[in-house]
């Protein structure tokens, strides 16, 4: 199926249109003003005019708290009952950044044990991306490869065009959407929208202010473990977690016991690697009992560990991490001084 | 969806026997609620599963008893934090969940035909018994050379498995077991000292022998440097690492050494794969 194009109007009844049989994820600002991947009820819930999603897109796949099973043990019986199944899913409005940051998060959820919860989702979710529309100053997604028009890990790629959007068709999932709403989509203007995303995808790759080498950047940071620069970086760290919760690629979590009398549940929630209990024994043995440690870990696990066990990035460069830091720690700062320091 | 196919939910199973084994160490003897699931269990030794405490919460645990055993999974379980004190308070019969095996469990196949040292201090003894006992069982027994267990604690109430250790296996041919505690003590006729001294001291022979050892991380640490001395190959040196496990399948995130996760490739290792580990265990 060749690619198409689709007017605001059209786009908007689209949305409308899905929400009858699909829960719809879409950036929505909350009564704080804050932009995150929320289920909206129609097209004009959307932060429409949003730069990037404050929570990335994870949140999804990957919810802040999730029920993963239920159970009962009265009458010193037990019974453990699974969740429903995920409902089909379409979510609107990933950037690249948040594209390649799913596909990154993919494996850790495959693999010989299958996460149900996180594939199901993934299964039944179409993905609609969206190119950006601006660079921000926090951006560096060029540093690791991907443009701010890429659509790789979508289902349909959407990038403003004139008056509405171009439209490309990347996998059998977009195509079957398209199909199923055939007459919203247009085949006028698709010579126009391609030109518009090519002028696009130019004009936004001039306008990167950060920019960082990753040249040799895995192989010299694993050879740091046992360097003074952590040390120094923990000091200004104030262990807060928001870069872990708000990173894109970033997964741990907790399994936690919410019960009343002899019903309760099992809840998976999103933990952070910067909180000392994280490792914590019960011995009261603690591998990362300090900041030194648990800021390695995070900068290790972006910089190297993820690529190391699924040959993927484990940063994105959505500067998320930057933009909200408290003390200012910024990743493309420790990358150029891991290339710096002896 | 069934039950089988989501590596994060528990089994349904029922507590059979409670073996007390210290003051505050018990073995608990647990079958699987479904007949069908008790029957396809496998696990090799030294893997894990996660039990589940319905109101606590989950924790993991290694599998005391031998894969030969194919009817009951032991735990043998200290009392200490919020999972295992829920865990003591419940009576045979009792319910839990059972999610595993997970880990990878000792390599014995490759330790055929060979001598085996064992040392074990506390109750990091649960997880060796799993290997010592297929060892020692009629169908593997021939398959193994020399089995000797050096095994340590704290005081004579802190000795697990003392039938095993103390009456069965010291008659078993071919099998020869060293105990020891930390303190003496009135109650104790043998021998008093830290295993890593008790081990310079037997000194057994290391060429071409496994050795195999599970305990505290301070015994774990002078151990390994005993075991070089004796002439222990660090190939042929067997560990288990432990770390703070949530999911047990690679997921979770908290049991890394680095880009290791120890519920995937560990918890055992061998010396020259725990020296490759970033120290951060």
């Amino acid at each position: 199926m060749s690619n198409k194009t689709i007017t605001r109007d059209q786009l908007a009844t689209l949305l409308d249109r899905l929400v009858e049989k699909n829960r719809v994820i879409a950036p929505v600002s909350d009564n704080r003003g804050v932009v995150r991947f929320g289920e909206i009820q129609k097209a004009g819930d959307i932060a429409w005019g949003f730069d990037q999603a404050k929570v990335p897109a994870k949140s999804h796949f990957l919810p802040q708290t999730e029920e993963l099973y239920r159970y009962d043990t009265s009458g010193g019986e037990l019974k453990i009952e699974p969740v429903p199944p995920p409902r089909p899913a379409v979510i609107f409005g990933l950037h690249p950044c948040d594209l390649k940051a799913v596909a990154a998060l993919d494996p850790v959820f495959d693999g010989a044990f299958k996460d149900v919860y996180y594939l199901n989702k993934r299964e039944r979710t179409v993905i609609i991306g969206l190119s950006c529309r601006k660079v921000l100053p926090t951006c560096f997604c060029r540093s690791y490869g991907i443009e701010p028009t890429d659509g790789q890990g979508a289902d349909l790629m959407l990038t403003e065009a004139g008056d509405g959007y171009y439209v490309e068709i990347l996998t059998p999932k977009g195509e079957a959407l398209i199909r199923d709403n055939a007459p919203l989509f247009s085949d006028a203007g698709v010579a126009e929208g391609r030109r518009a995303k090519d002028a696009l995808a130019g004009e936004l790759a001039g306008q990167f202010q950060l920019n960082v080498d990753l040249t040799g950047v895995k192989a010299k940071v694993d050879t740091m473990f046992e360097h003074p620069y952590w040390q120094e970086l923990a000091r200004k760290c104030l262990g807060c977690g928001i870069c872990t919760y708000l990173c894109p690629t970033c997964h741990c979590f907790d399994i936690i016991e919410s019960h009343s009398g002899h019903r309760g549940c099992r809840l998976r929630c999103w933990d952070s690697c910067m909180f000392a209990d994280f490792t914590l024994h019960t011995s009261s043995h603690n591998p990362r009992s300090t900041k030194k440690e648990r800021v390695r870990n995070r900068f290790l696990h972006k910089l190297s560990y993820h690529d190391e066990r699924y040959g993927l990035a484990g940063c994105v460069g959505c500067g998320r991490c930057i933009a909200e830091c408290p003390v200012n720690i910024d990743i493309t700062q420790i990358i150029a001084d891991i290339e710096e320091v002896d | 969806m069934g039950i089988a196919e989501n590596c994060l939910m528990p089994l349904p199973a029922t507590i059979q026997q409670i073996i007390p084994e210290t003051s505050d160490v018990n073995t608990y003897r647990v079958t699987l609620d479904d007949p069908e699931a008790m029957a396809n269990w496998r696990n090799r030794p030294g893997q894990l599963a996660m039990m589940s405490l319905f109101g606590a919460g989950e924790a993991m645990f290694s599998i005391s008893s031998s894969p030969t055993q194919r009817d009951y999974l032991d735990f043998t379980i200290r009392k200490a934090g919020v999972v295992t004190k829920a865990l003591h308070s419940l009576e045979v019969g009792g319910k839990i969940g059972i999610r595993g095996p997970y880990g990878n469990g000792f390599p014995y196949e490759l330790m055929k035909g060979r001598d085996v040292l064992f040392v074990g201090g506390g109750i990091g003894l649960a997880p060796l018994k799993s290997l010592v006992e297929l060892m020692l069982d009629d169908q593997h027994r021939a398959d193994f050379g020399k089995i000797e267990i050096l095994y340590g604690a704290r005081s004579n109430d802190d000795l697990c498995f003392k039938q095993a250790v103390l009456e069965e296996w010291p008659k078993r041919p071919n099998c020869e077991v060293w105990t020891t505690i930390d303190r003496a003590e009135d109650t104790w006729k043998g021998h008093v000292g830290f295993v890593p001294a008790y081990l310079e001291e037997v000194a057994p022979k290391g060429e071409g022998k496994i050795a195999v050892l599970c305990g505290p991380p301070i015994m774990i640490r002078f151990v390994l440097i005993g075991l070089e001395k004796l002439g222990f190959k660090n190939e042929l040196i067997y560990s288990t690492l432990e770390l703070r496990m949530k999911c047990g399948v690679g997921k979770c995130g908290r049991c890394n050494i680095g880009h290791k996760y120890v519920c995937l490739e560990g918890p055992v290792f061998n010396l020259i794969q725990i020296k490759e580990l970033p120290p951060e265990f």
